[in-house]
């Protein structure tokens, strides 16, 4: 019986469910008198809804329920995370096309999409707004009724909120410029694409309800739930199996409210699983468009960054603005600079509603700041990789002056980086190198809470209310537990995903988990420690005071030590029993911050790209792809390391060929995975090398940080400085499409290259 | 997706009644790589569906037989592209062949069903116009012989008639070694549906043809009768002339997600070079 240590990589917990098709997703959840519901749409981004006639579809076979919002308490609920905008089911009128009008309840999955096919929606196609320059034009249909946005001043336009931060005086230091550029970079929409479908699952619970969801935050869900359906906390029960990858795109309810009227109505379980198609029409990243003033000093300091981004979210605010808000706010990047503004608008239009996506915000912005710099470099004549140490924030120095010092020693990470791709080397003809940095801010705040039980025989089940969604927080919380008490890893259970059995979690998103619930599971397993060593001390006559518990052992006075699970069956005696510990972490609210919170710590990334393209075609070929994040301690390498390769992979999806593309009347084009490809085996990089940092500098257990978005944060400007450094093209526009590349091409023979 | 009848025929006749008698109503499964997408998206509701695997007359295999080569319709792409005899006499479809989806759509999808799909992208198509392939297809009528280029007519409609069924594609052994190959343009390298199709076949007498697809409504093939494209000391500039006429009537879609007509015109030029380079390189190769 060898427990496991932190910084040991062991075999996955619950991994061999996981590539086996064992593991139980919601959609393999079949309940005997389960029925299957299918949501109703109309082919249009925006209309009236006129009329519905359900009597075609409840006459087929099987059909048990079409349910529109006048089904509904009236006036019908609205949800959201950020504002309660988002009606149950579409009311009047659709505001994006895939908004559901009704959702069908049938017998199989066939049945309901045959009758969903024959509900007859009426509809007059209005006038919809898909782009920022539409959204923002002075005739603009507004996307939302000004009525539920009583006391916003930007009530009567399309622009749902607007964020500034800055600090220093612009003009002031302007005039130490040597350049001064103004650049403009977009980045479309793109959608998360995590393997497992949407699903849900709702049935009627005595006087209350069961909701299975793939999802996140199962106790936001509970919470809005409860409000929708006014019913108490202890009536709503979430269970939130593991989802199969999320990526953001499973934080908050989208479809749930509507389920759990459904299936109150029928008195049976209803499920509901997305197709591909739909998801695409349920979840995305914010498209951006940013223009950065930058102004460089020939010594490589950077005198100022002036930066407006506009993001286009979509017709309910979900949780985007808040994406906005935390994205821009760190958009300056990881650098010391006296004079930064930066103006983020969230701007409403009748497309799928943005939301949570790895990056959060930050990608985007990120994407036109570091691009803009290489440009600045350029322009000087200097050399990135320096101007990029030269500008970064000292460990302990307040570079967002109102916020956490820099928490990392980041040019280390940065150092490290250009060592792995041999910066200034020479490589073979044709070849660009790219270097780029970015950070995100952490959570600003968050509660988590962690029960763990040592039971009679050592054996530990630790409860957490995190998502495991693929990032493998079982197997961390796992290690964390079997080290603190002394049990093998296969003794350990952890369970999750429960609000009828797991203590409450605010959430699992922006990388919180390993430093949240990491440390309540640590003071959790510090709680048994403290009692165990009173019964120890009990058991052996000797003062508590002079009984160790630590590192899964008990130490006693005179030098003996013993195995946990020996002391406590004799400890527990005849009754048996266990030992119950409690552990809670918390990072309070700061309601003068201007995100609410400062940041529980800074994820840091530097990427570096080597690469060719092939004028002929177009074609960007990634020779070398080098990413280092900077993670406090890597408490299981080998997850870390998986961690920052499938954000720099997904990082290539948005950077090389994911976009959304509409039609002229704002439809989507390429829904599903023909038409909008993701990067496959074959896309990556010749070469993928992904290090990591470690100093034991971060807030979490063992010096841990979060770090599971930061490598996504680079890719796209170390993709495109690799790709001008090779071609003298400068692509302002995102993906890098062969096309794209190939007309950049074209233009820089002509003469016309982009200034 | 739609509930629809299940047929398994045992013999070709069984298979060409039911095809004969159900017409339109009926579709055709083989590896079912391009059908099962359709009847999921609902853009196929078919009464009938007709398994063919355990048609013996339709059974894979490669062989030769009389100066050709008889590749039976169920034969996988993962068959042909590994075939020794295509990867040295017929390379265009090997390469054509190993691009198409995915390993495990090269699994299972036939070549049979790559035809008669009759996308404009079809991988396969444009290796096997430049080799002269004839597919061999048995209905009501008996057995008939229709060149390749006489069977596209454009995207998912062939020269098939009601009740016809594909039974084998004939590639002729040539007498003088036709040396080819194959190119394509996708949005990424994994797999994904051709922007530009194109093959090139050059013999050791100059002659040469090269065959395209997706930009248009069918595949097409064009001789170079000036023996251009088969003389390696042509300059680029007699190459482009000549690419410039033999690609002249290409019409790719404008409303594509794809990519733009422009892009693809180009494209068509770049990948016949390259397809050309690569074909007079194996032919050198012997």
């Amino acid at each position: 019986m060898t427990a496991s240590r932190v910084g040991d990589s062991p075999a996955r917990v619950g991994g061999f469910g996981r590539v086996t098709g064992a593991q139980q997703y919601v959609a393999d959840l079949h309940p005997a008198d389960a029925l299957h519901a299918k949501l109703v749409t109309v082919d249009a981004a925006h209309a009236r809804i006129v009329s519905v006639d359900a009597s075609g579809a409840l006459a087929l076979p099987g059909v048990h329920l079409v349910l529109t919002s006048d089904d509904l308490p009236q006036p019908v609920p609205r949800f959201g995370p950020q504002n309660r905008d988002r009606p149950v089911l579409a009311v009047g009128e659709t505001k994006y096309h895939g908004d559901p009008v009704a959702i069908v309840v049938a017998d199989t999955v066939d049945q309901a999409e045959a009758a969903a096919a024959a509900v007859r929606v009426e509809h007059e196609p209005l006038p919809a707004v898909f782009t920022i320059e539409g959204a923002l034009a002075a005739d603009a249909p507004l996307v939302q009724d000004p009525s539920l946005r009583e006391g916003q001043a930007l009530a009567q336009t399309n622009v749902l909120n607007e964020h500034e931060v800055g600090w220093g005086d612009l003009d002031q230091a302007a005039r130490g410029a040597d350049v001064v550029l103004e650049r403009r970079y977009t980045f479309p929409m793109v959608t998360q694409f995590a393997i497992e479908p949407h699903a849900w699952m709702a049935a009627p619970d005595g006087d209350g309800i069961v909701v299975w969801s793939a999802i996140q935050h199962p106790y936001w869900l509970q919470r809005m739930l409860a409000g929708v359906l006014k019913l108490p906390l202890a009536r709503v029960r979430v269970v939130a199996p593991d989802p199969g990858g999320a990526f953001g795109g499973k934080q908050h309810p989208k479809y749930e409210p509507a389920l759990a009227f459904a299936a109150l109505r029928v008195g049976r379980p209803v499920k509901l699983v997305l197709t591909l198609e739909e998801t695409f029409q349920a979840v995305r990243r914010a498209a951006c468009d940013a223009t950065v003033r930058i102004g460089l000093a020939r010594d490589g300091s950077i005198c100022f960054e002036d930066i407006r981004a506009d993001y286009l979210i979509g017709a309910y605010t979900d949780i985007a603005d808040r994406v906005v808000g935390k994205g821009s706010y760190v958009g300056a990047g990881p650098y010391a600079i006296p004079a930064v503004r930066i103006r983020g608008r969230s701007i409403l239009s009748h497309t799928v509603p943005s939301t949570a996506f790895r990056g959060f915000g930050n990608p985007q912005i990120n994407w036109a700041v570091e691009s803009t710099l290489d440009e600045a470099c350029e322009a000087l004549g200097l050399d990135p990789l320096d101007v990029r140490l030269r500008n970064l924030a000292a460990k302990g120095q307040p570079f967002i002056p109102f916020d956490t010092p820099c928490d990392g020693d980041w040019a280390d990470s940065v150092r490290k980086a250009a060592d792995m791709i041999g910066w200034g080397s020479p490589m073979p003809e044709g070849r660009g190198r790219g270097i780029a940095v970015g950070i995100k801010s952490g959570p600003t705040t968050g509660l988590s809470t962690s029960i763990v039980r040592l039971l009679a025989d050592g054996s530990v089940v630790v409860y957490a209310g995190t998502s495991d969604m693929g990032q493998g927080a079982r197997t961390v919380f796992a290690q964390v537990a079997s080290q603190e008490l002394g049990a093998p890893l296969d003794w350990v259970t952890v369970v999750m995903g429960d609000t009828a059995v797991v203590p409450y979690d605010q959430q699992t998103s922006a990388s919180r988990s390993t430093v949240l619930m990491g440390n309540a599971v640590l003071n959790a397993c510090r709680d048994i420690q403290r009692k165990l060593a009173a019964m120890a001390a009990r058991v052996h006559g000797v003062e508590a005071g002079a009984v160790a518990v630590e590192g899964g052992v008990v130490r006693l006075p005179g030098g003996a030590v013993l195995p946990i699970a020996d002391v406590v069956a004799a400890s527990l005696g005849r009754l048996g029993g266990e030992i119950t510990g409690l552990g809670e972490a918390r990072k309070e609210a700061d309601p003068s911050h201007p995100l609410g919170g400062s940041a529980a710590f800074f994820e840091f990334n530097c990427t570096a790209i080597e690469a060719s393209v092939d004028e002929d075609t177009g074609d960007v070929t990634i020779h070398r792809h080098v990413t280092v994040s900077d993670v406090g301690k890597a408490l299981n390498p080998l997850q870390v390391t998986m961690q920052d390769e499938g954000a720099a992979i997904m990082g290539l999806g948005h950077t090389l060929m994911e976009h959304y593309l509409f039609d002229d009347e704002g439809r989507i084009r390429n829904l599903g995975a023909i038409d909008y490809r993701i990067p496959t085996s074959m896309d990556l990089p010749r070469s993928l090398e992904s290090a990591f940092v470690e100093h034991e500098d971060g807030p979490g257990p063992f010096g841990a940080k979060g770090m599971s978005e930061g490598a996504l944060l680079c890719v796209a400007p170390a993709v495109g400085a690799a790709i001008h450094a090779a071609a003298r093209v400068r692509i302002r526009d995102l993906p890098f499409s062969p096309e794209r590349v190939w007309r950049a091409i074209q233009e820089r023979d002509r003469g016309e290259a982009g200034a | 997706m739609q509930p629809f009848a299940y047929s398994r025929p045992g013999t070709l006749a069984e298979a060409v009644a039911l095809l004969e008698e159900r017409g339109p109503g009926a579709r055709v499964l083989a590896g079912g790589t391009d059908l099962l997408i359709r009847l999921r998206d609902g853009s196929l509701d078919p009464e009938v569906v007709v398994d063919v695997k355990r048609v013996p007359e339709l059974a894979p295999g490669i062989r030769a037989d009389d100066g050709r080569l008889v590749i039976g319709a169920t034969t996988t792409m993962t068959e042909i592209a590994a075939h020794p005899v295509i990867r040295h006499e017929f390379a265009a479809l090997a390469d054509a062949a190993a691009y198409v989806g995915s390993v495990q759509i090269r699994n299972r999808a036939t070549l049979a069903g790559n035809l008669c799909n009759a996308s404009p992208a079809a991988d396969t198509a444009p290796a096997l116009l430049v080799h002269g392939a004839v597919v061999v297809a048995a209905g009501p009528e008996g057995t008939r012989r229709i060149p390749l280029d006489a069977f596209f007519v454009r995207s998912g409609v062939t020269t098939l008639a009601r009740g016809e069924l594909v039974t084998a594609v004939d590639l002729p052994l040539p007498s003088t070694r036709l040396a080819s190959a194959h190119e394509r343009r996708t949005r990424r390298r994994g797999h994904d549906l051709a922007a530009v199709t194109m093959a090139v076949g050059v013999d050791a007498r100059g002659a040469a043809r090269l065959a395209f697809g997706s930009v248009g409504p069918r595949p097409v093939v064009r001789v170079d009768d000036t023996a251009t494209l088969g003389d390696r000391s042509a300059t680029d500039a007699d190459v482009d002339a000549i690419l410039d006429r033999l690609l002249g009537d290409a019409a790719p879609s404008r409303t594509s997600m794809r990519a733009s007509p422009g892009y693809r015109l180009a494209m068509l030029r770049v990948l016949a070079r390259r397809a050309r380079a690569t074909a007079l390189g194996r032919l050198a190769d012997g």
